[in-house]
């Protein structure tokens, strides 16, 4: 039964530390410190990268948050969506529509959110309506209509000739480089929104989101309506499928019916599963994986891509089913366990702090042993 | 009047495709739980695998044939090695297993004949006869009645023999059926092959008129999974009877719709899947599914 638990390694998180001294990660004065660190270099990064370094850099932080929007719906709530490039597109469809415009750069933004998010919830009242994977099927849809969607609406879009906006010139007092302060407002918004995900998927949310992906029926005997909370974790990813696209448009300044290609829908959900499911950091692994990925195989050979990107995704789910988020907690579960045969230390037991989603997910694997 | 008789029969034809491929899908999720994503992939496979004999100087027919005996072998392998250890899992993994597949099988095909299209020949002329005073072609008859008798060829499969039987019980009742002696194993191996050659059937007959390519059955595979959707998940007869309505909708919308045309009929199947998705969840024929906690 290992396999089945793939997309849920993550509610595994606390397995590491057994007893004696606390793990490095552990210290009080690391976690504190870390994300002071850390922002510290992402605000010192840009001045000292080259151009490339930085445009492809953001890049990676635009695909970081489209993936983590399709992390709430399918890593944390379990329901597989082929949809959130769509909602990229028309988020920066609205973007590209307002800045050409001139409309005001906070209502853009603004409009850019609520409406692939008013677009999600109206797909995902209908498509929660039939459990399993209904979500899947009509998801899959929505790339393959938006595209000639797109070209049809050509007074909005532009057609297939798309749609360029060049916005958040690099205002004089600052004295930095186009790309430099490109990457200071993707690092700044991306950062929110990590940051207020990472919050939503810990807290009430995250616990309910767990529930109804463990087992729909534990989570509707607790007052949990399954049907509810799906449809709210299908707005969020759609929402922040929207802040991607503003990104996407500030950072690419070009969308044209092909950004929300089905072939780029595959990717993103490749992108996703390869970089962990229901991890914070698999996102950003994830977005890295997307942009990174393409160019290295495009300079082997271009016709290789999907081939590699196809068999690299099965080979993650049959050996590493939580992605490269857990490659390090993977690595060291092989020393431990090779430790334990030679008779020195226990493996590790149940996860203390996340109990709620670990137990519903071990009971719905019980009850799938059970006759059909 | 003759337009439109002549729309709904060309209508039925793609349709009947969409049936196939919807009735290939349901097949799998009744033996196994679980949509296979590259049910229109495997299908394009085999279509390239025939276009690739003819190109070696086999006849298309026997082509056609012999890319159907590999579909089944296909189907077979990609259940014995790859899905059978996503089956009793997580369907939301297995999913995403299909997807993979989707990606590697369109890799495969676009890096072996490249992404270019290819012609596919048809099997049927492309002339058209007239009855009653309607020239209907003959194209869409031929494509209609060919997927249909496979169907009635399969449901007899399933129905009148022993292997049908086996088939029917592994898809209930795994457990029972390996109690009472059934190798559950190549049972499974055999249901996906089925499905996979009823997808090989339809893609032979789209190809000529799609031309092929690695992402031929994409768009297909949406409507689809519309069908199945609307025809409920349970009932084969009605994910046929919805993959026809659709067909035939989506082909009449194109052309009485001026808003819609010919680039946005796939929006159809979609904006029917609302309407019954929010009026009938289990779709049109479906039975409604009670799970014990």
């Amino acid at each position: 039964m290992a396999s089945a638990s793939s997309l849920s390694t993550s509610s595994r998180s606390a397995a590491a530390p057994a007893a004696a001294a606390p793990s490095f990660r552990q210290r009080r004065w690391v976690r504190m410190a870390a994300p002071l660190v850390l922002a510290l270099v992402l605000a010192v990064l840009p001045l000292v990268l080259p151009e490339f370094a930085n445009e492809t850099i953001a890049r990676i932080g635009v695909f970081a948050v489209a993936v983590l929007g399709l992390n709430v719906v399918m890593g944390y709530t379990g329901q597989v969506s082929l949809g959130q490039i769509f909602f990229l597109g028309v988020g920066a469809y609205v973007t590209a529509y307002g800045v050409q415009n001139d409309w005001n750069i906070v209502l853009v933004f603004v409009l850019a959110c609520l409406i692939p998010a008013v677009a999600g919830l109206i797909v995902a009242l209908a498509a929660a309506r039939l459990g399993g994977l209904a979500i899947a099927m009509v998801t899959v849809a929505l790339p393959i209509v938006g595209v000639p969607l797109a070209k049809r609406l050509s007074e909005f879009t532009g057609g297939s000739q798309g749609l360029s906006a060049r916005f958040a010139d690099n205002p004089e007092w600052t004295g930095l480089y186009d790309d430099q302060w490109q990457l200071y407002i993707v690092l700044v918004i991306g950062g929110i929104v990590f940051l207020l995900t990472r919050y939503l998927v810990r807290g009430k949310y995250g616990r309910a989101f767990a529930i109804v992906k463990g087992n729909e029926n534990v989570a509707s005997s607790m007052g949990i309506s399954p049907y509810r909370y799906k449809v709210l974790a299908f707005t969020i990813a759609s929402l922040i499928g929207g802040v991607s696209g503003f990104l996407y448009m500030l950072v690419v300044q070009y969308t044209s019916p092909e950004t929300m290609s089905f072939g780029h829908s595959i990717e993103l959900l490749a992108a996703m599963v390869i970089g962990g499911a229901g991890s914070i950091v698999g996102s950003i692994l994830g977005g890295a994986w997307y942009v990174l990925v393409p160019q290295l195989t495009n300079a082997v050979d271009a016709s290789l891509t999907a081939l590699l990107q196809g068999a690299v995704l099965l080979l993650v789910l049959f050996v590493l089913p939580g992605g490269l988020a857990s490659l390090p907690r993977a690595l060291t579960r092989g020393r431990r366990r090779s430790g334990a045969d030679r008779g020195v230390g226990a493996p590790p037991t149940t996860p203390s702090s996340t109990a709620g989603s670990g137990t519903a997910a071990e009971g719905s694997e019980r009850e799938r042993q059970g006759p059909a | 009047m003759g337009t439109f008789i002549q729309l709904v029969i060309d209508g039925l034809s793609t349709g009947s495709v969409y049936a196939a491929l919807a009735l290939a899908i349901v097949l799998v999720h009744s033996a196994t739980g679980l949509i296979n994503f590259a049910q229109g992939g495997m299908a394009v496979l085999a279509a390239y695998f025939a276009w690739y004999l003819t190109n070696q100087g086999v006849p298309l027919i026997v082509a056609i044939l012999l890319s159907i005996v590999f579909s089944f072998a296909l189907g077979a392998v990609v259940e014995r090695w790859l899905m059978r250890r996503f089956e009793r899992g997580d369907p939301d993994t297995a999913v995403v297993v299909t997807i993979g597949l989707l990606t590697l099988i369109t890799g495969i095909a676009g890096w072996l004949w490249t992404y270019n299209n290819q012609q596919f020949p048809s099997l049927f002329p492309l002339d058209t006869v007239s009855f009653l005073g309607v020239s209907v072609s003959i194209r869409s008859i031929g494509t209609t009645v060919v997927i249909v008798v496979a169907m009635v060829l399969l449901q007899a499969l399933f129905v009148g023999t022993k292997l049908g039987l086996a088939l029917r019980a592994v898809a209930i009742n795994p457990q029972s059926a390996a109690f009472s002696g059934l190798p559950v194993g190549r049972l499974l191996m055999v249901g996906w092959g089925l499905a996979a050659v009823l997808g090989a059937v339809a893609g032979a007959l789209v190809a000529p008129q799609l031309t092929l390519t690695p992402g031929m059955l994409d768009n297909a595979l949406v409507y689809a999974l519309a069908a199945v959707i609307l025809g409920g998940l349970t009932s084969p007869v009605g994910v046929v009877v919805a993959a026809w309505i659709i067909g035939i909708l989506e082909n009449l919308a194109a052309v009485y719709v001026p808003f819609i045309g010919h680039d946005l009929k796939i929006a159809v199947p979609f904006i029917l899947l609302f309407v019954v998705l929010i009026v009938r969840p289990q779709g049109l024929f479906g039975r409604k599914t009670v799970v014990r906690v």
